[in-house]
């Protein structure tokens, strides 16, 4: 599915991420804009890598104040700023685990290589596809996005969302069916 | 079997992936749902639209409160209307026992007394200490001002010594430092014997500007705080530097200048208690400001008069409760 998206982001969008870069170091106000534009790619290229939401919503938590206190130290040299972002997050991620190695010295966790974080170099292209596939989700029709973030954020059965939405179990799945094709075909047409 | 929807098949296929189960296979699978399965599968891992809002939130308040800390620029610091060595919109404390409070603010943050007017019995009439590059006015409260409990922000270079050190002047720990405050700070909260109450701060890092923050902030607890921005703009010519609202409307950090000084404040809740705060601010014209104060809807106490240390001086109650002394120093010599 990933391959079908086209290649990591042109070049011409580097010299608008680097003026953003730039008001955001003159005015830290201006520091929302960085933020929305990454905050998908990290929290995903982080969830990727933990085991539950609540770690990977800490560590995206600490990587963006991580970067909002030192983009001052912020050099630009032609990568995206998203790279410094992700080494942010592996270094966060490392000292995630190291902690969690101290709370419980005790476990298996140093022998089970489950138990290490994945460290491994980010990819773009699967990254990028799950940003842009995230953001569309806020573009949905109000009554499909209550669907999907019912469904896949809070887990919740069909029936329990037909509850909430008082609508019949089989309108919810028409609904999210409906979301599932939109969000494919925008994915396809490249849109975001 | 009669075959199911491709609405049903999908759900199920869903069911299975989320509950982590191997899927039933379907006797009659619909193109659909090879074709829509890679993005329910990508949609596991959506954020929770609230933990992306809540964050922007955090990060816009500890903007906003790094901006309080900023200085104030070089030309309005130079300002002719400030009395020299006075950056700061000072907190002025009216106590029950000035000089315990001298001696508290001198032992607990390291401050210097560098002026004391007493009255003939004894008492204090006005003092001031400077903390840092900042100044603290204090005198006895009396009827006219009986004492306030107020809040007040300082940046220290060891939050955890000033910390320590307020402990051992008398002050009641509220919480020791800790760097999950989220200002970004490393943040500590104390209660001096007087019943004020003082964030302790030092800055991990420097977001606006390296060094040169003022090191006291008076920081005002409000109901209605979201009314207090229109009013002091209108009353006192103030501008907010930094707002931050919850997505309810209330203000959960602002910061305030008014002539080159600035302030904080965020709505009164929970462990931010009410205050309500005696002030002092030095403005270009204290009798326009006057006017323009009471015309904004500020209580008039005091009209615009000479005061024999050298300073235009007047001051106005606003509709939030807090006392406002408003200068505009006349120059050496001039009474």
């Amino acid at each position: 599915m990933v391959a079908r998206r086209p290649a990591h982001k042109p070049a011409p969008q580097s010299a608008d991420e680097r003026l953003l870069v730039q008001a955001a170091q003159s005015d830290p106000a201006n520091f929302d804009a960085l933020y929305e534009l990454h905050f998908e790619r990290v929290y995903y290229f982080l969830s990727r890598r933990v085991h539950d939401r609540a770690t990977a919503e800490d560590l995206t938590s600490e990587v963006f104040h991580k970067a909002l206190a030192n983009l001052a130290t912020y050099e630009w040299r032609g990568a995206p700023f998203a790279a410094w972002l992700f080494r942010i997050a592996s270094n966060a991620l490392a000292d995630q685990h190291k902690r969690a190695s101290r709370e419980q010295p005790s476990s298996d966790n140093e022998q089970n290589p489950d138990h290490h974080p994945d460290l491994s170099s980010p990819d773009p292209e699967a990254i990028d596809y799950h940003a842009r596939l995230f953001r569309l989700v806020d573009h949905l029709p109000a009554v499909q996005r209550q669907v999907i973030r019912e469904r896949f954020v809070e887990q919740r059965s069909i029936r329990e969302i037909a509850g909430r939405l008082k609508k019949t179990e089989g309108a919810i799945k028409q609904l999210q069916f409906r979301a599932l094709q939109s969000l494919r075909e925008q994915m396809e047409g490249g849109h975001a | 079997m009669p075959k199911r929807s491709p609405a049903v098949q999908l759900d199920r296929a869903i069911e299975a992936m989320l509950a982590a189960l191997q899927p039933q296979p379907e006797p009659n699978p619909s193109p659909a749902l090879a074709q829509l399965m890679p993005i329910a599968r990508a949609l596991r891992d959506l954020p929770r639209p609230d933990f992306k809002a809540a964050l922007k939130s955090d990060l816009q308040r500890r903007i906003s409160m790094n901006e309080a800390a900023t200085p104030a620029p070089e030309s309005s610091k130079a300002a002719h209307f400030r009395r020299p060595n006075f950056p700061n919109i000072a907190p002025y404390f009216l106590v029950n026992g000035a000089p315990q409070f001298i001696d508290f603010l001198v032992s607990a943050f390291e401050g210097t007394e560098r002026m004391r007017v007493p009255r003939p019995d004894g008492s204090i009439m006005h003092a001031e200490v400077t903390i840092g590059n900042s100044v603290i006015e204090m005198g006895d409260a009396n009827e006219q001002y009986p004492q306030r409990s107020m809040t007040t922000h300082l940046y220290v270079p060891d939050a955890d010594a000033t910390y320590a050190r307020a402990l051992e002047a008398g002050a009641t720990p509220i919480y020791a430092p800790t760097d999950e405050h989220p200002s970004g700070d490393r943040w500590g909260e104390a209660k001096d014997p007087f019943g004020n109450t003082w964030y302790i701060a030092t800055r991990k890092s420097a977001v606006s500007a390296p060094e040169g923050f003022l090191t006291v902030q008076p920081y005002l607890h409000l109901r209605n705080a979201h009314d207090m921005i229109p009013f002091i703009e209108a009353a006192f010519g103030a501008r907010a530097t930094g707002v931050h609202k919850s997505p309810d409307g209330i203000v959960r950090h602002a910061t305030i200048e008014i002539a080159g000084a600035t302030f904080e404040i965020d709505e009164a809740s929970g462990e931010s208690q009410l205050t309500q705060s005696y002030l002092h601010v030095y403005v270009p014209d204290t009798d326009a400001v006057y006017a323009q104060a009471v015309r904004a809807g500020a209580t008039g106490v005091t009209p615009p008069s000479n005061a024999p240390y050298g300073d235009r001086a007047a001051a106005v109650d606003d509709p939030f409760g807090n006392t406002w002394f408003l200068a505009t120093y006349l120059g050496a010599g001039q009474p």
